[in-house]
């Protein structure tokens, strides 16, 4: 029996978001949660999604330049948005509440949010053939990991468990199966959202650095720790991504 | 025109920009804190955006060189902070009448200008077209980052004049660098990767180090944020319209 091609697309994008879990994995070597320690995590997250929003804006100015800005503003208003209505409204998450939960939530909706556009990557390469698709869906699901590590280095230093870590890691790249099939179907359709998409998951993830992690991260340890940790993860991640 | 003097001219010019600085400063002594902050921001988010343009071009050509150089960028720019004592300089005090704390803001700004120099001179190797855009981007981030200096020099008792002429000076380190690293790394190409890197690196830590943590003190992270992701965009979108 053969499957529906449907499937292969859905079973492509459920890789690459199981394999953001595997980001949790450095957390089980790193039990010290000090207020350094969180510092010096958020300073790596914030170098890692720097480096990814390099990336992003680059595959984006491929298709257009104007759009891909667009998109990046965009992001960058519903990042704000969000971040007021969560400042407005009392949050809970597990035994979190306040600005850890916050936080948490804040990273864990942007890592979503950019999940999109990605789906939408894999469920486009079809058209290219499998091979193409293997391809880009390797390179997304290594691409996935370290984003599952800044998640996890947001939210392991808040007290969250190992397992909801790479929970909530996988939960972030969910929409890559459930996009990547829409998109497969509808390439056509598709294909000219793309540089909004990669645009507005950057300036998501660009404007999350700047109004939280940065900030947190110099309250916490010295200015040069915070520049070495951020600048060194940030020219780490734009090597991997010219590597893929 | 003799490619040197096309790089003598643009670097030239981002370096007299410095003077446009003052213009904020002509009909009043000082500027609230706010406005500082947001001057880091934007020159911040213009030079994040500088630095992305080159990695790109960096990481094109050898990616392995390119990281090396970035990761030597970042470690000499930590290295000569440790060596000057500035690695936790606030460069924004506006009253202070220490002279080493002068020569320090001095020291500091200079080779912050020195690696703006790099990266305008290593870009001119790499296509004279995107040589030119960096030089301008580095020109208009001049501006608010000399509109600060102009302000800590007010804040002393120096005339509006001198000091304007005094953050010019200090901003002909790009001048300088960008002149001399376009000769050498015309002179040895395969050079190309490794100082592109290299300049990727150097702005990448001056912004964390320098800019934004004086910024976040001066005025609130929201703003902070919206001024330099914006700043950023904005420059990579014009390099990308440029091709």
């Amino acid at each position: 029996m053969e499957l529906h091609p449907v499937w292969t697309v859905f079973a492509y994008g459920l890789v690459t978001a199981l394999a953001t879990g595997v980001g949790a994995l450095p957390f089980v070597f790193v039990r010290s949660v000090s207020v350094r320690a969180v510092a010096y995590s958020n300073a790596i997250a914030a170098g890692l999604m720097l480096g990814a929003s390099f990336g992003l804006v680059a595959e984006g100015s491929e298709w257009g330049s104007a759009q891909t800005f667009i998109g990046t503003l965009l992001g960058i208003a519903f990042i704000l948005g969000t971040q007021r209505w969560l400042g407005s409204h009392d949050v809970e998450v597990g035994e979190l509440r306040g600005a850890g939960a916050r936080k948490m939530l804040l990273i864990v909706v942007v890592m979503t949010v950019h999940s999109f556009a990605e789906g939408v990557a894999i469920g486009s390469s079809f058209a290219g053939g499998l091979t193409l698709a293997t391809v880009i869906t390797v390179a997304i699901a290594i691409h996935n990991v370290p984003e599952g590590l800044a998640i996890s280095a947001v939210l392991r230093p808040q007290g969250t468990s190992l397992a909801a870590c790479a929970g909530w890691s996988i939960f972030s790249s969910l929409p890559q199966p459930l996009m990547a099939v829409p998109a497969f179907l509808f390439v056509d359709a598709f294909q000219p959202a793309l540089p909004y998409g990669v645009g507005f998951a950057a300036g998501a993830m660009v404007f999350m650095v700047f109004v939280e992690l940065l900030p947190e991260a110099l309250e916490g340890a010295s200015r040069s720790a915070v520049g070495l940790l951020t600048a060194g993860s940030l020219v780490a991640m734009i090597l991997f991504q010219a590597l893929l | 025109m003799d490619p040197t003097l096309i790089v003598l001219l643009y670097s030239s010019l981002a370096a007299s920009a410095a003077a446009l600085g003052a213009l904020p400063l002509i009909r009043r002594a000082e500027v609230p804190a706010s406005w500082i902050g947001w001057a880091n921001a934007i020159a911040g988010g213009l030079m994040l955006g500088s630095a992305h343009a080159l990695s790109g071009a960096g990481m094109a050509l050898e990616p392995f060189v390119a990281t090396g150089g970035a990761l030597l960028g970042i470690g000499f720019t930590y290295g000569t902070h440790l060596v000057s004592d500035t690695e936790d300089l606030d460069l924004n005090r506006l009253h202070e009448t220490d002279p080493t704390y002068g020569s320090k803001v001095l020291l500091t700004s200079f080779l912050h200008s020195a690696s703006e120099g790099i990266a305008i001179g290593v870009a001119m190797v790499l296509d004279l077209r995107f040589g030119i855009f960096m030089a301008l981007a580095i020109a208009v981030h001049n501006i608010p980052e000399a509109t600060i200096l102009i302000a800590v020099m007010r804040g002393r008792g120096v005339r509006l004049l001198p000091a304007a002429a005094l953050a010019v000076a200090i901003d002909g380190g790009q001048v300088l660098f960008a002149v001399v690293v376009f000769a050498v790394v015309s002179a040895a190409p395969g050079s190309t990767a490794m100082m592109s890197g290299f300049a990727v690196g150097t702005l990448i830590y001056l912004v964390l180090v320098e800019l934004l943590p004086e910024s976040y003190r001066q005025t609130g992270p929201t703003t902070i944020a919206v001024l330099t992701s914006v700043a950023m965009g904005v420059l990579i979108l014009l390099r990308g319209g440029l091709g």
